[in-house]
């Protein structure tokens, strides 16, 4: 009798089990799908493409291994290319990070009228990048540019100056309109982060003598480090594939061109669509790999510790 | 009531007997196709097409460097970006290979392959790609108050007097910096140092399509290092290393900045002379392209109306085409600056008095030569880019002009190997 009763609950909990497991299924496929579709697939179908020449000038789509992988190796363009981009990462996320920080702890300070801070604050990162770009562009002018302009004001010898004939001041235009466009986007991420952390904490610290930089240190960053981590995620992914400012100020120009424009620049006006696959591939593993670091690294200090 | 209805009958009939004649003189009519042509075009096109064909156009422009992406996405997929679209020279030896486009030998008689001389640039292997629209060959544009102003009566007929004649106009202070030369990394700088190695009497390649330009004594050589000399004597303007040439036409030429564009565009003319587009019109002409010999010298930059083969209706395509280069739109055309590429045409203009420069240009398109006469090599597009970003690093200083013409040969060869 009792092995007859545990055999029906055991039935009853595994049929439950069946059902939750079938409707998690269901509740999981959509994304499952969509990914599968649109991020899997043509991923798969990137790769095995990249083993390929694809060139609509050359007849058929022989299979050459890693051929256009070992290409990139010898390609000077594309290792000059590479070194700009790794500079404007380095940049782009430092810069990205340190003052996406400091200006969300100073907007959370701010008790009134913060919407209308925010609101302002993220228009940059609402503007599509070639907006951004061609803004930037007049303020950057040698003649009539506004930045120009400004620091004749302060007395400072930059009548017509051409920031675009250095390549250091080249890249630096470039990548502080880069930062223009995407710290907003750290700011909102941190400054929710902040916004959830308990008040009490900073009670019970007050009370305790802490100073505001040691509660800084102590409460805020810790407790930030997740959001932070996916600030600097979505910084580097954008860092590694910058083009528009790159594109509209200084156009195909060497000493600023980025891995992206190279690989337009294959793809598009030389046709190697499968060597453009190919260094588009190792763009993405890479700075996959770079934002692993961040995720990993905040993962352990603030789930383990 | 009898006359009435035979009236009607006889109308009836004359209706039925025409139609097939309609039919024939506008096979396509009702037919719609699409258009992609670079900005500006005539905003007439579509309406006059429609009422000479019966065939309605959509037509789509972009700017000049935003139609190739848009090509060859649609193109490598298979499919056709427009019915009819635009197709530069520097693309032919890319799309010819691809075999994209339509052959119009079939369709385009001889006797126009005849009056619009261009079309051997867009014959590639027997096969005619595309038949030019727009007669984009150069010339050189000066203003005519700024020489006067200076004091100079004579036109410059070789590159040391041009220098010459810009140094005077410089230290007379009528333009700060005389001359409108493209140093940036874009096919403007590329096609003005082009013009510059033909005016030093030279080619860029060997008939074996080996660099004829990295000796210090080629064309090539000498030309960049001209263009190098006018910037550091202080007749370009700094700023030319990010400027495109239709940012040096409309924001410097046009508004009375400079005085002379090396590479001037014909069609800029009817632009530059019109006062409600430019604060010097009336000042502004043409003139023969100075050369180191005095002889002058040109290229074709035509472009051209091509049909993609995925065209699903290449039929009315080519009536497009065929209506688009006809003498008679080309005359009327030529209001919107579009110089035409029949002979006919051009001398129509002439002879009516509304060709601007009109002598200098008939005269300078009897010396217009192809820049490739072997025909465009696929690898145009790289050969290009490597033109103007090494030209751009070295007017920057970044490196020599020795170093420039080293990498751009450098760049031919690895072009040269897929």
């Amino acid at each position: 009798m009792t092995a007859a009763v545990a055999t029906r609950a055991d039935a009853a909990g595994r049929t439950a089990l069946k059902g939750d497991a079938v409707l998690g299924l269901l509740m999981v496929a959509p994304i499952v799908i969509t990914m599968l579709a649109l991020v899997i697939v043509p991923l798969g179908q990137t790769l095995w493409d990249s083993l390929h020449r694809i060139n609509p000038m050359q007849a058929g789509t022989p299979f050459i291994g890693a051929g256009n992988y070992a290409r990139m190796l010898g390609d000077a363009d594309v290792g000059r290319a590479w070194i700009n981009t790794v500079i404007y990462v380095a940049i782009a996320v430092s810069v990205e990070t340190v003052i996406g920080i400091l200006a969300a702890a100073l907007i959370n300070q701010v008790k009134v009228g913060r919407q209308w801070i925010l609101a302002a604050v993220i228009l940059p990162w609402a503007l599509p990048g070639v907006v951004n770009s061609v803004i930037w562009l007049f303020i950057y002018q040698p003649g009539a540019g506004l930045l120009n302009a400004i620091l004749v004001a302060f007395g400072l010898p930059f009548e017509n100056h051409v920031w675009f004939n250095d390549r250091w001041s080249a890249m630096l235009a470039v990548v502080v309109v880069h930062i223009w466009r995407m710290l907003p986007l750290t700011i909102v991420i941190v400054l929710a982060a902040m916004q959830s952390i308990p008040l009490h904490l900073y009670e019970a610290a007050h009370i305790d003598g802490a100073t505001r930089p040691q509660m800084f240190f102590t409460i805020t960053l810790p407790l930030i480090g997740s959001a932070v981590a996916v600030a600097m995620t979505n910084a580097t992914v954008a860092a590694f594939n910058i083009f528009d400012e790159a594109w509209v100020l200084a156009g195909a120009n060497l000493g600023t061109r980025p891995i992206l424009v190279q690989i337009y620049l294959e793809t598009f006006q030389n046709l190697r669509f499968s060597y453009g696959m190919a260094l588009s591939l190792v763009l993405t593993a890479i700075s996959l790999i770079v934002s692993l670091v961040f995720v990993l690294r905040f993962y352990r200090t603030t789930r383990f510790e | 009531m009898r006359r009435r209805l035979l009236l009607t009958t006889i109308a009836l009939s004359s209706l039925l007997l025409a139609a097939p004649a309609l039919a024939q003189d506008k096979p396509y009519a009702g037919t719609t196709i699409t258009v992609l042509m670079p900005s500006p075009q005539s905003p007439e096109i579509a309406a006059k097409f429609e009422a000479a064909t019966g065939i309605k156009v959509d037509l789509q422009t972009l700017s000049w460097d935003d139609i190739r992406p848009k090509l060859i996405a649609a193109l490598i997929a298979g499919t056709a970006p427009a019915d009819v679209t635009e197709f530069d020279w520097s693309w032919t030896g890319q799309f010819a290979a691809a075999d994209w486009y339509l052959p119009l030998n079939d369709a385009i008689d001889a006797e126009t392959v005849k009056d619009i001389a261009g079309s051997t640039i867009f014959t590639i292997n027997g096969k005619l790609l595309g038949v030019p629209y727009t007669n984009d060959f150069r010339v050189m544009l000066i203003n005519r108050k700024h020489f006067t102003d200076a004091g100079i009566t004579d036109t410059p007929k070789t590159l040391a007097e041009l220098m010459a004649d810009a140094k005077i106009i410089k230290e007379k202070g009528i333009a700060e910096y005389p001359v409108g030369l493209p140093l940036s990394p874009t096919e403007g700088a590329s096609t003005t140092w082009y013009l510059l190695t033909k005016a030093f009497g030279g080619e860029l390649f060997d008939a074996d399509f080996k660099p004829a330009f990295t000796t210090p004594d080629s064309a090539g050589y000498r030309a960049m290092a001209y263009e190098i000399e006018l910037l550091k004597a202080g007749l370009v303007d700094p700023a030319a290393t990010g400027l495109r040439d239709a940012q040096i036409n409309d924001e410097y030429f046009a508004k009375g900045l400079t005085s002379i564009m090396i590479s001037g565009e014909p069609g800029r003319l009817g632009q530059m002379n019109d006062p409600a587009q430019a604060k010097v019109a009336g000042q502004v002409e043409a003139i023969l392209v100075a050369t180191e010999s005095g002889q002058t010298r040109s290229y074709g930059l035509l472009e051209a109306l091509a049909v993609p083969k995925a065209s699903a209706n290449q039929g009315a395509a080519i009536e497009f085409v065929k209506w688009f280069t006809s003498k008679e739109w080309q005359v009327e055309n030529y209001g919107t600056g579009v110089l035409p590429t029949r002979t006919s045409a051009l001398a129509a203009l002439n002879d009516a008095g509304k060709l601007q420069s009109g002598d200098v240009l008939v005269e300078e398109s009897k010396y217009v030569e192809a820049l490739f006469p072997q025909g465009t090599p696929t690898w145009y597009p790289e050969f290009s880019t490597a033109v103007n970003t090494n030209l751009n690093s070295a007017a920057k200083g970044e490196i020599t002009v020795d170093q420039a013409v080293a990498n751009i040969a450098t760049a031919v060869e690895e072009a040269k190997v897929e």
